[in-house]
This record gives structure tokens, C-alpha cells and sequence, in this order.
């Protein structure tokens, strides 16, 4: 099209009365003049005048046509339907406010879920370049063949159950492989932070030399760490965190060059982060809180340790280079590391993921699973929708039907439909989002607070994106059924028929359809929640084994410098203990490396029947007073003593599973474990426990003497205290012991143990919920769809239900006549259902604990609630249908 | 009454209109439609319907333009007339009307 027509077409909207003015004239000369020239032929003046109105046309048409030509019209009458849609819709208030209501609600609900998986998974993660970042892992190939040691916390979650930190031996090996531009690696490490104010413990981590150039982050202040700052006995220095700088060193312009006492010992100030700067292990973990950064300058030991797997890695890799060829980089250097050092490296293999994915990874499952049960609610919006417009539609039969026979085009009925379906969906998408932004904040402050990125939620252009997407794909879904109904719609027959407001029979069927699947789509939804809760109720049910009620539990890490052998730290716990204890209101004391549920770790131990067979198993140094504090019985033998200390031979107590497991279910006192190159006598057996909550497994133990923790040294930090009253009243009682002792030495992490089992449930609670309120709106929308479309069949019927009443039918058998045709719906929406559901819930199976996907109980429960609240809905109309008066309904026809 | 009258097969009233404009004075709407009837020994029939959309189509295109005058009973007409592009459309859709002619000539004469 070239640049003059295009002009001469602009030219026409800017005078396109005058044009039209003008088609018009032509046009009524062109029937005068042939009326004349017919005339003058010997027809009648009439006549003629009706045979050159005949041969032109219908004169609208053709003006429309040849008006079309420039190319307007589309736009023109676009605006033209839009406009009568809102008129139309405007004087069926009650109408739209339902329509955009139900709308907002699925609509609302679709968004508040959306925002949070688009921050959650899709927004890229805040560094440069993203996409060029990996996470790198170490996972063995077989499991439970080779002993080995992990510690430090794993970032991310992606790969396989045998997944470790990494040994940072090994990192300079898979750097060597050319596949990464840089390699760099982190740990969490805490520290106990003096000269501040009150003393206290914050998180940060040590993390290697090229960190921040690999994350590409800059500092706002200062630098860096350079490789000479990441050498065992270099000067200490630490970079902060914005708020470090802000909040505790009150944003000093001269921050650089300070001292700051971390654990006692002196660092320098080098750098200062910007404020918006997350580490992966805060992107993973969205209530880690680290403030500072150290380097992590590994020892000689440690960098020849290949079997210790300890820290996190961060790598950017090559350009041009893909992720799959990275890894099959790195497939050639675990083969021959493999080869090299097979004691250690032999069952191990080093496996990339994108760094995005893998941070995220542990959150994606259960929230594509609320996602998809939103984008069901949509759904079933939608089927609301389209069953409410379908009435509407019935109601206007009349106005469509004289449309019609004054020439309204089929498609001039349906685009009206579709532009009140689009105005209702653009209201709907506005109320919407309005009432996601409500539900989002109310999810984020439901969702478990470990969940990546959770501070990072907020609606952005994607989320309206997706709403205003799914907002005109709804509209045009819904508004399609009544728009092809119209269009088929014969105007004789419709002019006939809609004086009695009735629709016809396909009309009947489409709602019956409807309805049918909205309560497919409810029982799936429904058999969701219905999983969901049984298992939460199972999980409420188990016993954890162990105490929760009235024990307050609290970290006390002590800072290696000061305190630099573990008979120093034992000495010190030990000290607290003896000071604790005749506290008013304390009942028992006991101190651990970790209590249940706040963490611990495995080691590796043989048993004396099998020496060659390293068995990998929780392991803990406990105080004498550990199982009387958490009431944890004694199944044989006996607890630890004060006689079993640090010079006493070595002794060790193992759970019920151990000797199940591993000394063929005998009575395990006086057998031998290995752990090292100590033999521990075993001298009891106790009850099992789920050390980390309800959820958790139960695993072979082993339990050691605190006071031997020489022998096989285990950090003590966690004191654990049963009382008598109120726990929390205790909590600044047992912080001033701790301070009479070391008034430098601060108190974390204290928690009732019940608090933690709330944490713990809170996070399988949110899912189940979300899950529950999506099936009740699902089982309300299906009810009030139910209900509607019988009561319009019953009213469409009351002539034959009011015969049936005047030749003797009783009023139960009416009810049964309206009952059955809604059973058949109820019925094979059921049926549909819980195929559905039996196909769909397989994605729910992780979330599942102890309750299989096709647990029957939910299947049977999600049924009969639904039927139950559907004939329910279904009752009313049929029983008026049973009070229809014979004489009205004759004369209603 | 009256002979057989054929439709104006598609694809080729812009062809006629263009026809009919290239020679004589400028005509109006109902001129161009009884001018290809009369020309055509009264065998084709413009759709009248078709008539108006089509010269709308050929303004846009800029292959004719029209000027509003006076018709002998002095009313108000638009009088069409072919530019110098319009000319030139008309040759080539002559020519590839022989083409076409000449083409399915000899499939019948095959026959």
C-alpha cells in the first residue's frame, strides 16, 4: 500500500462525514435515475421505484460496504459495540456486579498466587547477567557406600537425595575443567559480635576471594576482597552489609578502616555492599540474615581434605558456553578426580544447575501446585460465567431475536455478546487485581518463612500481564457459549418462542454441561484439600517422642578463639548448668550440639559385627541430664552418668531403629561402635525420635557423652531447659547466668520447643489451607451454578409440573422428576471428577506424608460433601417445583 | 422480456470501470453502469450493489478521481475519470486479461 493511499484513507476519517454525506447522494441519484429510466420503459411510477430500490440493493449495506473500503469500519463499529455493551450492561446493575464480583474473586485469587510464583521463580535473580550463573554441587553416585564428612548448609536444593556441600579440594579442579569464566565459594558462618552495644550474634559468611565478582555485585564503599585477604593468617578485614553499616555503625562515613570484634577478634572494615545486594544463600533462604562477609581463607588441611564437602559454589560460566556442555566439562574431571583419589573421590561426581533453579527449587513444586488449583478456580470462573451469561442471553432472546429480523448481521450478535463479555472481563481484571493485591500480602504472610524470595513479592508488568491475559481469554471463553447460542438462533423461530422467556433445548444442554463440569472441576479441587488435610491431621497426630511442652531452648555458640579446646567449651556448659539448675522453676537442665529440631548432624560409624561397613548416622553429644529433660525413655541398659567422663572408657547410647537396623533388632548393650578411631561401648537403648518434627523420618542414632566430647569432637551450643511454670518467664534469668559466666557471650536462637513444632507445622499448614479456601469458593460457585440452572429449568417446566400436579402426581414425585435430572449432572460431574482428580493429585504426592494420593477416605469425603451440598442446592428449586399451583401455571401458559 | 444478461465475472469490473472511464467525458456512478450494459451489447450487468464499493476501492488506489458537477437536470453527481495512473493500471489489467483469454482459448481449442 503506498504512501498516497495511505493519505487518501487518513483524509477520510478526518472528513468521513462528508464522505459519507456524499456515498449517499451518489447513491440515491444511481435508484432515481433507474427509477426514471424504468419509467420511461412503461412501468408504474411505484413500481418503477420499487424495482430500482430492488435491483440496487439494500442501500445500508452497500453504503457500509463501499464505506468499509476505506478501512475504518472495523474500528468504528468496535467502539460502536463497545459503547452499547456498557449501555446494556449499565442497566443490568445487579447484572454486572455479580459478573465482575465472581470474576474478581477467581480472578484475584489466579493473580495473588501468580505474584508470588513470578517472584518465587520467574524473576530474574538479582545480579547481572543471571542466566550466566551456576550453582555447583558434589552428589555421590551410589548412596550409603563410602563415609564421608558434610557439614555447612546447602544453598540450594536441585539434584538428587545424595547431593553435598562441595570439598573444597576439588574446587580448584573442576575451575581447572575451561567451562567457567570464574569459580568462587561460600558458607554460612555466624560470630559472636562485641564492642557494639549489648553483645550478640549475627550471621554472615565466609566466602572466597572472587565472590562478588562472580555474583557481579560492587561495593558502594571501598572494596572487595583481593587474594591476599584470602589466606590463612592474612590481616582480618570484612566487608558489610548496607544495614550493618546503617544500623550499627550508623551509616559513619568513615566506616572504612574500622574495627569491628567478630568472635573476639579484631577485623577491618574494607568495603560496604549496596543496600539491595542478596547473597544466593539469602535468595534461597528469604529469613537468613547474614550482615557481614568474611574471607574464607581455608586452611592447608582443609584444602587437602577432598573428603570433607563444606561449602557452597557459585560459578559464571564461560561465554559461549551452555550449561550441558559445562557439565559434561565437569563429568570429565569427576572421572578422572575418581581415578586420582578413589578413597576419597571415588563415589562422588560434580553436577551444575543453573544458579536460579536451584535456589528456588525446594519451593517450586508446592507453589505450581497452588498455581495450577488457581488456574482451576479460574476455570470454574469461568464455566460461572459463561452459565450467567447464557441466562442473560435467554432473557434477551427477544431483543436479539427483533434484531435479527431487522437485519442485524449473525456476527453483529455475536460481537455484541463478546464486547459485554470483554467489558465485563475488563472490570473483572480491575477488581481483580485489586483484590489479588489484598490476597498476595495475606499470602506472603501465611507462607512458610523459609520460602525463597518471599521479600521480593510485589506485582509487577508480568503479573498484570498475566491478568489482563487471562482476563480476556476468560472473557472471550465465557462469552462465547451465549454468542455461538445467538448466532444460531433462527429470528421467525426466536420471535415465536420468546414471548414465553424461555430458552431453548440446546440452550438447556450447554447449561446442563456446564454445571457438570463446574462440579468436576470442585471434586478435583476438593480430593486437593482433602489430601492435604488428612495428611496435615495425620502428621498433627504422630509423636514426635520427645517433649515439647514447658522446654525452652536456646544456642550458645561459644567463638572458638576464646574458647579453643572442647574441654574449655565442656568446662563452661557445665558451669551454666550447675548455675541453671537450682533456678526457681527450672525442673531439668541439659546441653547438646543441637537440641531436636534445630538442627544436628550425621557421622560416620561402624558396628563391631561389621567393621568394613560405614553406616552414616545422626549423631549427638548430650549432657548427663538430656533424656530426663526431654523425657525420652530408656528402652535398655542405662543413661549416661557422671562417671562416664572425659578419662572414663568411651560410651555411647543408640535409638530403637539403630539396633533394629543394624544389629538385626538384638539387644544392642555391650556391643561396640566405631566412630573414627574410637570403639564406644554401648551402654543403652532408647525410644526413637523425630528430631526434626513431626514430618521427619525416623533414623538410627547415636548418642555420645558431652563430657568425651574430646574424643570426638562435637561443637556443644544448645542448653535446653524443662520448667515448671511458663518458660518464657525464665529466658532473662538464664541469660544472666550465661552473662555471670562470659559477659561477652551472647544468647540466639531462643525458642519454646513448641514455638519450633508451630514453625514446623506452619509451612505444611499453608498449602493445605490455600488448597481448602480455593475448593470452598470452587464448591460455592459449582452450588450457585447448580442451583441456578435448576431453577430455571423448573420455572421453564411449570406448565408440565403444574399438569402433572392437576392428574394426581404427589409432590414427592415431583421433587424426585427435578432431582433426577440434576443426579444425572451431579453424577457424571462426580465421575469426571474423580478421574481428574485421581490423574492430577499425582503432582501432589510430595506434598503427601503418610497418606497415599488415592487415599480413599479423601476421595469418599470430597464426594459426599459435594453431593451432599449439591442436592442440597438442588432441593430448593425441585420443591418449588412441587408447590407449582395447577391453575397459575395453566394460565401462566 | 429481456435477453440473457450475464454477471460481470470477478476480478473484472475494475477492469470495465477503468474501460469505460478511458474514453468520453467523466461519467457518474449510474452513467458507468449503463454505459458497460450498452457497450456490451447489453449483456453484462453491473451488480449494482458491487458498483459503489468498487469505485470507492479505485479512488483509494488513486487509479481515477472524482469531481463533483452538475448532471443535465442539474443535480448533483460525482463525475468520475481515469489519471495518469489509472492508465496505466488499465494496460496492465488488459494485458493480463488477453493473457489469460488467449490461454484458456487454446485449452479449448484442444478440446
Amino acid at each position: 500500500m503506498g504512501l498516497s493511499e495511505w493519505g487518501r484513507r487518513l483524509a477520510r476519517i478526518f472528513d468521513r462525514d462528508r464522505e459519507a454525506a456524499g456515498l449517499a447522494e451518489e447513491m440515491r441519484l444511481h435508484v432515481e435515475l433507474r427509477a426514471r429510466q424504468l419509467q420511461e420503459r412503461g412501468l408504474a411510477p411505484e413500481e418503477a421505484g420499487y424495482a430500482a430500490r430492488r435491483r440496487f440493493g439494500n442501500p445500508l449495506a452497500v453504503h457500509d460496504s463501499s464505506a468499509g473500503v476505506w478501512g475504518w469500519n472495523t474500528w468504528e463499529r468496535l467502539v460502536q459495540d463497545f459503547s452499547h455493551a456498557l449501555r446494556s450492561l449499565s442497566k443490568t446493575p445487579g447484572f454486572t456486579a455479580i459478573a465482575v464480583a465472581t470474576l474478581a474473586a477467581g480472578l484475584g485469587m489466579n493473580t495473588a498466587v501468580f505474584s508470588v510464583v513470578n517472584a518465587v521463580m520467574l524473576r530474574r535473580l538479582p545480579y547481572p547477567n543471571p542466566g550466566r550463573l551456576v550453582s555447583l554441587w558434589e552428589e555421590q553416585i551410589k548412596p550409603d557406600r563410602e563415609n564421608f564428612n558434610s557439614s555447612g548448609t546447602q544453598a540450594g536444593t536441585a539434584g538428587s537425595l545424595l547431593r553435598t556441600t562441595v570439598s573444597v579440594a576439588n574446587i580448584a579442579d573442576y575451575a581447572g575443567s575451561g567451562a567457567f569464566a570464574a569459580v568462587a565459594s561460600y558458607d554460612r558462618q555466624a560470630a559472636n559480635l562485641t564492642g557494639l552495644g549489648t553483645p550478640e550474634r549475627i550471621a554472615g559468611e565466609a566466602v572466597t576471594a572472587g565472590f562478588f565478582e562472580v555474583l557481579g555485585v560492587a561495593p558502594v564503599l571501598g572494596r572487595t576482597f583481593t587474594a591476599d585477604d584470602d589466606r590463612p593468617g592474612a590481616p582480618l578485614v570484612v566487608v558489610l552489609t548496607h544495614d550493618f553499616w546503617m544500623e550499627r555503625l550508623g551509616g559513619d562515613p568513615e566506616a572504612l578502616g574500622r574495627e569491628v570484634m567478630l568472635d573476639g577478634a579484631p577485623y577491618r572494615v574494607v568495603g560496604v555492599l549496596p543496600a539491595r545486594f542478596r547473597s544466593p544463600l539469602q535468595v534461597a533462604y528469604a529469613e537468613d540474615a547474614a550482615e557481614f562477609f568474611v574471607p574464607a581463607a581455608y586452611p592447608k588441611s582443609q584444602l587437602a581434605a577432598r573428603g570433607d564437602h563444606d561449602v557452597n559454589v557459585v560459578a559464571r560460566l564461560r561465554p559461549g558456553i551452555t550449561v550441558a556442555a559445562a557439565q559434561a566439562a565437569l563429568e570429565t574431571v569427576s572421572a578422572a578426580l575418581q581415578k586420582q583419589f578413589p578413597p576419597t573421590n571415588g563415589n562422588f561426581r560434580a553436577v551444575i544447575a543453573p544458579l536460579a533453579d536451584d535456589l528456588v527449587h525446594k519451593a517450586s513444586g508446592p507453589l505450581w501446585i497452588l498455581l495450577a488449583a488457581s488456574g482451576l478456580i479460574v476455570l470454574i470462573t469461568c464455566v460461572n460465567m459463561a452459565d450467567l451469561m447464557l441466562v442473560r442471553a435467554v432473557r434477551r432472546r427477544h431483543e436479539s431475536s427483533v434484531r435479527m429480523a431487522l437485519g442485524a448481521g449473525r456476527s453483529g450478535l455475536v460481537r455484541q455478546y463478546l464486547a459485554e463479555s470483554l467489558v465485563i472481563a475488563a472490570g473483572g481484571c480491575a477488581a481483580g487485581i485489586a483484590v489479588g493485591l489484598v490476597l498476595m500480602k495475606e499470602l506472603v504472610a501465611m507462607a512458610p518463612s523459609e520460602t525463597p524470595r518471599l521479600a521480593e513479592v510485589s506485582m509487577d508488568w508480568r503479573v498484570f500481564g498475566v491478568a489482563a491475559a487471562v482476563a480476556t481469554l476468560t472473557g472471550l471463553a465465557f462469552g462465547l457459549v451465549p454468542a455461538w447460542q445467538a448466532s444460531r438462533a433462527q429470528a421467525a423461530e426466536a420471535l415465536k418462542t420468546a414471548a414465553r422467556g424461555s430458552g431453548t433445548k440446546s440452550q438447556a444442554r450447554w447449561r446442563a454441561a456446564l454445571t457438570t463440569a463446574e462440579i468436576s472441576l470442585s471434586l478435583m479441587l476438593l480430593v486437593g484439600a482433602g489430601l492435604l488435610l488428612r495428611s496435615f491431621m495425620v502428621a498433627m497426630g504422630v509423636d514426635l517422642g520427645f517433649r515439647t511442652e514447658r522446654v525452652l531452648a536456646m544456642k550458645i555458640k561459644l567463638p572458638e578463639l576464646r574458647y579453643k579446646t572442647a574441654d574449655a567449651r565442656f568446662a563452661f556448659f557445665r558451669e551454666l548448668e550447675e548455675r541453671v539448675k537450682p533456678l526457681p522453676g527450672v525442673e531439668a537442665v541439659a546441653f547438646a550440639n543441637r537440641m531436636p529440631m534445630r538442627g544436628g548432624w550425621s557421622t560416620g560409624v561402624s558396628v563391631d559385627t561389621a567393621p568394613d561397613q560405614q553406616l552414616d548416622v545422626a549423631a549427638q553429644a548430650i549432657s548427663t541430664g538430656y533424656f530426663d529433660t526431654l523425657e525420652i525413655p530408656l528402652l535398655r541398659g542405662r543413661f549416661f552418668t557422671a562417671g562416664d567422663g572425659a578419662d572414663a572408657p568411651p560410651v555411647a547410647i543408640v535409638n530403637r531403629e539403630f539396633a533394629r537396623r543394624y544389629m538385626q533388632d538384638r539387644d544392642p548393650v555391650a556391643r561396640r561402635i566405631q566412630r573414627g578411631t574410637n570403639w564406644c561401648r554401648i551402654v543403652g537403648e532408647v525410644n526413637d525420635i523425630r528430631r526434626r518434627g513431626k514430618l521427619d523420618r525416623i533414623t538410627p542414632q547415636v548418642y555420645f557423652p558431652a563430657a568425651q566430647t574430646a574424643q570426638y569432637p562435637v561443637l556443644l551450643a544448645d542448653l535446653a531447659v524443662r520448667t515448671a511454670g511458663d518458660p518464657r518467664r525464665l529466658v532473662n534469668a538464664i541469660q544472666r547466668q550465661v552473662w555471670a559466666l562470659d559477659p561477652d557471650q551472647p544468647v540466639t536462637d531462643v525458642h519454646t520447643m513448641e514455638e519450633i513444632v508451630g514453625e514446623l507445622v506452619a509451612e505444611n499448614r499453608f498449602e493445605m489451607v490455600l488448597l481448602l479456601v480455593f475448593a470452598g469458593v470452587a464448591v460455592l460457585l459449582a452450588t450457585t451454578g447448580m442451583f441456578g440452572v435448576l431453577s430455571y429449568l423448573v420455572s421453564q417446566r411449570t406448565s408440565e409440573l403444574g399438569i402433572r400436579v392437576a392428574l394426581g402426581a404427589s409432590p414427592w414425585r415431583i421433587v424426585m422428576l427435578v432431582l433426577r435430572q440434576a443426579g444425572t449432572w451431579i453424577a457424571t460431574g462426580l465421575g469426571l471428577g474423580v478421574a481428574g482428580a485421581l490423574a492430577l493429585t499425582y503432582y501432589l504426592q510430595a506434598l503427601l506424608f503418610q497418606v497415599k494420593r488415592t487415599d480413599p477416605w479423601s476421595y469418599a469425603g470430597a464426594v459426599a460433601l459435594l453431593t451432599a451440598v449439591s442436592v442440597a442446592a438442588a432441593l430448593i428449586p425441585a420443591r418449588r417445583g412441587a408447590k407449582v399451583d395447577p391453575l397459575t401455571a395453566l394460565r401462566y401458559e | 422480456m429481456r435477453g440473457e444478461r450475464d454477471v460481470i465475472p470477478p476480478g473484472t469490473l475494475e477492469m470495465l470501470i477503468l474501460t469505460t472511464l478511458a474514453s468520453g467525458p467523466a461519467k457518474h456512478g449510474f452513467e458507468v453502469a449503463e454505459s458497460i450494459l450498452s457497450v456490451s451489447d447489453d449483456v453484462l450487468q453491473v451488480e449494482e450493489g458491487s458498483l459503489y464499493p468498487a469505485l470507492q476501492r479505485m479512488l483509494l488506489k488513486g487509479w481515477i478521481r472524482g469531481d463533483w458537477g452538475k448532471t443535465e437536470e442539474n443535480r448533483r453527481a460525482r463525475f468520475y475519470r481515469l489519471t495518469a495512473e489509472g492508465r496505466k493500471q488499465l494496460e496492465r489489467e488488459v494485458e493480463r486479461y488477453r493473457r489469460v483469454a488467449r490461454a484458456i482459448a487454446r485449452v479449448l481449442a484442444t478440446a
